[in-house]
């Protein structure tokens, strides 16, 4: 993980760090490796500027820009420029917000366990995860579930057949099935 | 979330080539598997077994949703699958999307949340130990940190801290897999069921007469289900 600096045109970076220690980047062999168990912190700094704050200190850069070039309208260019500048000094007054999930992968199990449900930081985790190891990570679901448990031939022909029980009282699964198709 | 960092599939005749479609065409075994949880505690009386596990506690807790497609019941309390709201959304075609769980077994004490399709956890909180002041580990977003800490100087007693930090690390690895072993143990019972005919002799029929506020014949049925559980495990 190399954390945000305020000169960095990224709002948002993501990266591993020690478990239960984000801010701790340098990893030790000792840091990752417990027993079968590799364990990571996925740690996510992010720039979170207020957008009041932003739009009040733009304009007042805004003003004085004009004012010094004795002007009395900016181009397109020179507000994004004026925008970038002014995000940048406030970003240089705060720091980033930091988050972290932890990350625990069973090696001998072959299962990587998140303790986040939430979409984005699993989907970035997948995705730096397969960049560090080279392994593609498949969500945990009912199929994977049921692959690591083994099923027989004849359990796998039934799995291959099921549909839905359903217990509306209403119209017949066979109707619900057909309004479906 | 957990995600098979590897997985050896099996081909077969018929099924979708597709991985992603395998996964998501039979994404509702994950709700049938609360509908049967749900079923088996109020028939058992919260008293569940597997071969591993012996008999333990089980019973819907906090919130229980039910959906089909946008439309969604929530019920909310300490036994929500009694609610004849629940049944009843039942019988409009919803199926369970998540539901709170208590779990009582071994030394533990603990409720969660179990996603359907995802068969994922959420609010698993470890009993507390003695002399712990934080609380549980929640498996939502996680909270902002304000600063970095400072960064102590190595110093005796740091070994100490390690070792705790290692140990609580351990204590709640442990008891995150006591508690999948256990939902594994009660998912394979569950397919072994659902992959049989006895689901459609036996388990349709039950949950028919259940969601209706009839009466089920609770041994016959243990019976019926036994029957086909103990034989996989034998197999």
């Amino acid at each position: 993980m190399k954390p945000l600096e305020p000169e960095d045109e990224e709002l948002e970076r993501s990266g591993w760090a020690k478990i239960g220690e984000p801010f701790v980047v340098d990893l030790a062999y000792e840091d990752v490796f417990f027993n079968e168990y590799v364990n990571l912190g996925f740690r996510t700094d992010r720039w979170v500027v207020p957008g009041p704050v932003l739009r009040t200190r733009v304009k007042e850069a805004e003003v004085a820009y004009l004012a010094k070039k004795g002007r009395e309208r900016l181009s397109k260019k020179e507000k994004t420029e004026l925008k970038l500048m002014v995000a940048k000094k406030l970003r240089r007054q705060m720091a980033p917000a930091t988050r972290a999930v932890d990350v625990s992968w069973a090696v001998g199990e072959g299962v990587v366990r998140f303790f986040s449900h939430a979409q984005k930081p699993a989907g970035a985790m997948t995705e730096l995860f397969k960049k560090t190891f080279g392994l593609t990570l498949i969500p945990e679901s009912p199929y994977t579930a049921a692959v690591r448990l083994g099923l027989d031939k004849g359990q796998q022909k039934a799995w291959h057949a099921l549909e839905l029980t359903y217990l509306a009282s209403g119209p017949s699964r066979q109707d619900h099935a057909a309004e479906e198709e | 979330m957990k995600a098979a960092a590897t997985l050896e599939s099996s081909a077969a005749g018929g099924e979708p080539v597709n991985l992603a479609d395998r996964i998501e065409l039979r994404r509702f075994v994950g709700r049938e598997l609360l509908l049967w949880l749900w079923l088996e505690s109020e028939l058992f009386e919260g008293t569940l077994a597997t071969k591993e596990h012996g008999q333990f506690g089980l019973w819907l807790s906090g919130r229980l949703v039910l959906d089909e497609g946008q439309e969604s019941t929530i019920i909310k309390g300490s036994a929500p699958g009694m609610n004849r709201e629940a049944k009843e959304a039942l019988l409009r075609g919803k199926m369970p999307e998540r539901a709170g769980i208590h779990l009582s077994f071994g030394d533990h004490e603990c409720t969660l949340t179990l996603r359907g399709e995802t068969l994922a956890f959420a609010g698993l909180a470890a009993p507390r130990k003695k002399g712990d002041d934080a609380g549980g580990a929640g498996a939502g977003e996680p909270p902002p940190i304000d600063a970095p800490p400072v960064r102590r100087k190595s110093k005796k007693g740091d070994g100490d801290a390690t070792y705790l930090a290692d140990e609580a690390f351990y204590d709640r690895m442990h008891f995150a897999r006591d508690v999948e072993a256990l939902i594994s143990a009660l998912y394979r019972d569950f397919l072994a069921v659902r992959l049989s005919p006895s689901w459609e002799a036996h388990v349709v029929p039950a949950l028919e007469a259940w969601v209706a506020g009839g009466d089920v014949d609770a041994d016959r049925y243990r019976a019926a289900r036994d029957r086909v559980v103990g034989r996989k495990r034998l197999g």
